[in-house]
């Protein structure tokens, strides 16, 4: 059997560089290949509904900036043990730490949860409304992919890499934006 | 004297809601409901193109994407007076009612049912007469003692551990919680089974729109499936097959299980029918339209105003005349200029924060009224203006509801009690088993229609030079939802989101008026007013979500907190 393994982006793309998350998730469909059962997902932020994306995975790798003491730009790496510490929310749920580790809980709790969960997180610097990272996060993003495929490895996971072009968001300012990027106007999506 | 009550924030989903009560001899005398964080994510749409716009509004909020998106391609096809294909309203149908359901089951059992459920009574329950009074409320196949046996054997597990883990923050024990043991373990038995149901109705939305939780399919003017019944690459009868079985199985769901417990659990608190009443004036649209110019509509829509059920004033479509005439938002308690009332269409997000005042900037929400009157939304709003129209599918599911709280009881309980706290609770269980019947029906439209050999998805927008105003409205599962868009030379110059949320939380107006959560938690008593379990009751049966904002992961677990008596 392959091992079922979730990549997911979190973040919302009109908040500055909380748009990491998906914007490597990007990165990582545009460029990469990865054996099946491997999924790439922008989870957006999807509080409690993350539960549905961690049920009946073997592992989960998700990309999202953080807020902690590093220099903006810093990517740091949390494992499954140290986010169900936490606890869920009491309160000032800075709104998706408690819906993570909630989450995780609530997934566990049914016996579906993953076994292994790594959050891979980058220290943002803007959070204003605006499409957009800024330079820091987007020179980290390649600093996350790279961590992304290290924990591939890790999991014995096979992926290779499908082309070079830079990868442009079609959330990113006017002025440089690419709709036809994610854009259905242009392309039919398939369903799946 | 008074005590000062502080719960920041409430929601279990997402922060950002603060609710502040004042309590005079153990019942609450005053009440403020404030956002405690700015959005103004609307700017980031103006100069864009209009045919993008649902790909950033489906971004504003993370658990109602699809919502955002449908309302705003409506919002630029009435600027535009654009039809849309049949076969585009049945897909997008059944996708919005796939949502409303997951979003429903979701409210109830995991944000919700344990404010009345009380899980460290668990253990004590006999898992077999548990079984067999599930099995005499309803036919549901997963009422064995065996199922209920295994739910009990989780609490027992995370009990033992020590710690609650995922139940640590319950006021368990709290005097206003009343269920017996048994009750409490079926309540909790299908809160695990509803994770499965849940995820069954998201699965029929990624199927449909291509990917969840953003969907990929919606275009201005229609949708962009491939209808081919023989091609793979397309929307196949296969795939139709599925969708088809997903929605069953959702749908028993909600009738065996979702329905009954929301009787049930009504029925063993029957107080809280005359407590959270509120504002009474109530807004729905029309939605589920069945025709490509949306004339004629599932659910209906309507206005009712201080209860006057018999004075309902419906609306004949969705962005009724009326309706547009009638919103405008206020701005005399929130953290913006501006000095009157605007209609949405000219609406300003200057923010001018001032810091939390009771008396004068509190929040950052805005206050929409409706003809200046604060307006409910929500299920009840639209099972309440569905109901006094004599609209037959609400009356089918909510005078059944009625009658099994009434069986259980042994009380009469009519159409009055609705006005409360469990009555927006038996509206949400009401409206999904309509969504449920009309989940199969909207399947049969849509299937017969391509069937004689209609493939047509989309009538391609086209913009013209000069100004025009558009809205577009969706009866959300947390209920009206209008986005005002002002399209110029065929670009966006203004846009506006009234969400569900903004009606429901917002603050005080002009005249004082306070808004629906303030006014629904007047005179609540508080058996322990440092655990204010009865105020989150109220609060939470409106299913508030005020997300939208920085989503941030914080490993340091830094926590303020849940509730500050001053």
């Amino acid at each position: 059997m392959k091992k079922k393994i979730t990549i997911g982006g979190i973040g919302s793309v009109l908040l500055g560089d909380d748009g990491i998350g998906p914007y490597v998730a990007g990165m990582l469909e545009a460029q990469y290949g990865f054996e099946e059962g491997v999924t790439v997902v922008d989870l957006g932020t999807p509080g409690l509904d993350l539960v549905a994306h961690l049920s009946g995975i073997d592992a989960a790798i998700l990309i999202d900036s953080v807020k902690n003491d590093e220099p903006p730009g810093s990517v740091t790496i949390y494992r499954k043990e140290e986010i169900l510490r936490l606890g869920p929310a009491p309160v000032r749920m800075d709104p998706h730490s408690p819906a993570l580790s909630e989450s995780l809980m609530i997934a566990d709790l049914t016996g579906e949860g993953p076994s292994e969960l790594v959050l891979i997180g980058i220290t943002g610097q803007h959070y204003e409304a605006a499409t957009g990272l800024s330079q820091t996060a987007e020179q980290a993003a390649e600093k996350c992919v790279e961590a992304v495929l290290a924990e591939l490895d890790r999991l014995g996971i096979s992926y290779w890499k499908l082309r070079k072009e830079p990868f442009s968001a079609w959330w990113n300012p006017i002025a440089e934006a690419h709709p036809s990027a994610e854009n259905n106007l242009t392309a039919q999506p398939v369903l799946s | 004297m008074s005590t000062r009550i502080t719960i920041d924030p409430i929601t279990r989903i997402e922060g950002h809601l603060r609710v502040d009560v004042e309590v005079e001899n153990n019942a609450v005398s005053n009440a403020w409901a404030s956002c405690t964080m700015w959005r103004g994510i609307e700017t980031i749409l103006r100069g864009r193109d209009p045919r993008d716009a649902w790909m950033f509004t489906q971004r504003f909020c993370g658990v109602c994407t699809t919502v955002h998106a449908m309302a705003s391609v409506r919002s630029v096809e009435d600027a535009l007076k654009l039809p849309v294909p049949p076969n585009a309203q049945y897909i997008r149908n059944l996708i919005l009612i796939a949502h409303g359901l997951h979003d429903h089951i979701v409210h109830f059992y995991q944000l919700s049912a344990l404010d009345w459920v009380d899980i460290l009574q668990i253990p004590k329950a006999d898992p077999a007469a548990a079984s067999r009074l599930a099995e005499s409320l309803s036919p549901w196949p997963r009422n064995s003692r065996n199922e209920m046996k295994a739910a009990q054997d989780k609490v027992k597990a995370v009990a033992a551990s020590g710690q609650l883990g995922i139940f640590q923050n319950g006021y368990w024990g709290h005097p206003a919680m009343r269920l017996s043991p048994e009750v409490n373990l079926i309540a909790f038995t299908h809160y695990v089974q509803a994770l499965e149901y849940q995820r069954k109705a998201l699965q029929v939305v990624g199927m449909l729109g291509s990917k969840t939780p953003h969907i990929q399919n919606l275009q201005v003017g229609g949708v962009a499936n491939a209808i081919d019944l023989n091609s793979q690459s397309a929307l196949t009868m296969d795939k139709l097959e599925q969708i088809h079985l997903l929605l069953a199985e959702v749908a028993q769901f909600v009738n065996q299980v979702y329905f009954v417990d929301v009787c049930a659990v009504a029925a063993m608190y029957p107080e809280w029918f005359k407590i959270g009443s509120g504002v009474t004036n109530y807004l729905a649209v029309p939605d589920l339209p069945l025709d490509s110019e949306a004339k004629a509509y599932d659910l209906p829509g309507g206005v009712i105003m201080q209860a006057n059920i018999a004075g309902v004033q419906p609306f004949k479509t969705a962005s009724d005349a009326v309706f547009r005439e009638s919103v405008t938002e206020d701005v005399t308690h929130s953290y913006y200029e501006g000095s009157k009332p605007l209609q949405p269409w000219a609406g300003e997000t200057e923010p001018q924060f001032t810091g939390w005042s009771a008396d004068k900037k509190y929040s950052w929400v805005k206050s929409p009224r409706y003809k200046g009157q604060p307006m409910q939304v929500g299920p009840l709003s639209q099972v309440l203006v569905g109901y006094a129209q004599g609209h037959p599918l609400t009356k089918k599911y909510a005078d059944m509801a009625l009658q099994q709280v009434s069986a259980i009881a042994k009380v009469n309980a009519t159409p009055a009690v609705l006005h409360s706290t469990l009555g927006r609770h038996a509206a949400r269980a009401i409206r999904a088993c309509m969504l449920s019947e009309l989940a199969d029906k909207h399947w049969n439209l849509l299937v017969n229609n391509i069937a004689k050999g209609d493939l047509a998805v989309c009538n391609p927008p086209e913009f013209k030079s000069g100004e025009s105003e558009g809205v577009g409205t969706h009866e959300a599962p947390r209920g009206t939802l209008s986005h005002w868009i002002v399209v110029k030379d065929g670009k966006i110059k203004n846009y506006q989101a009234v969400v569900p949320s903004t009606w429901n939380a917002s603050p005080r107006d002009q005249n004082g008026a306070h808004g629906p959560y303030e006014a629904s938690l007047l005179h609540t008593p508080l058996a322990r007013p440092q655990e204010p379990l009865e105020v989150i009751r109220t609060v939470h049966s409106f299913d508030p979500c005020m997300a939208c904002a920085c989503h941030t992961f914080d490993p340091s677990g830094k926590q303020i907190a849940r509730v500050k008596v001053l």
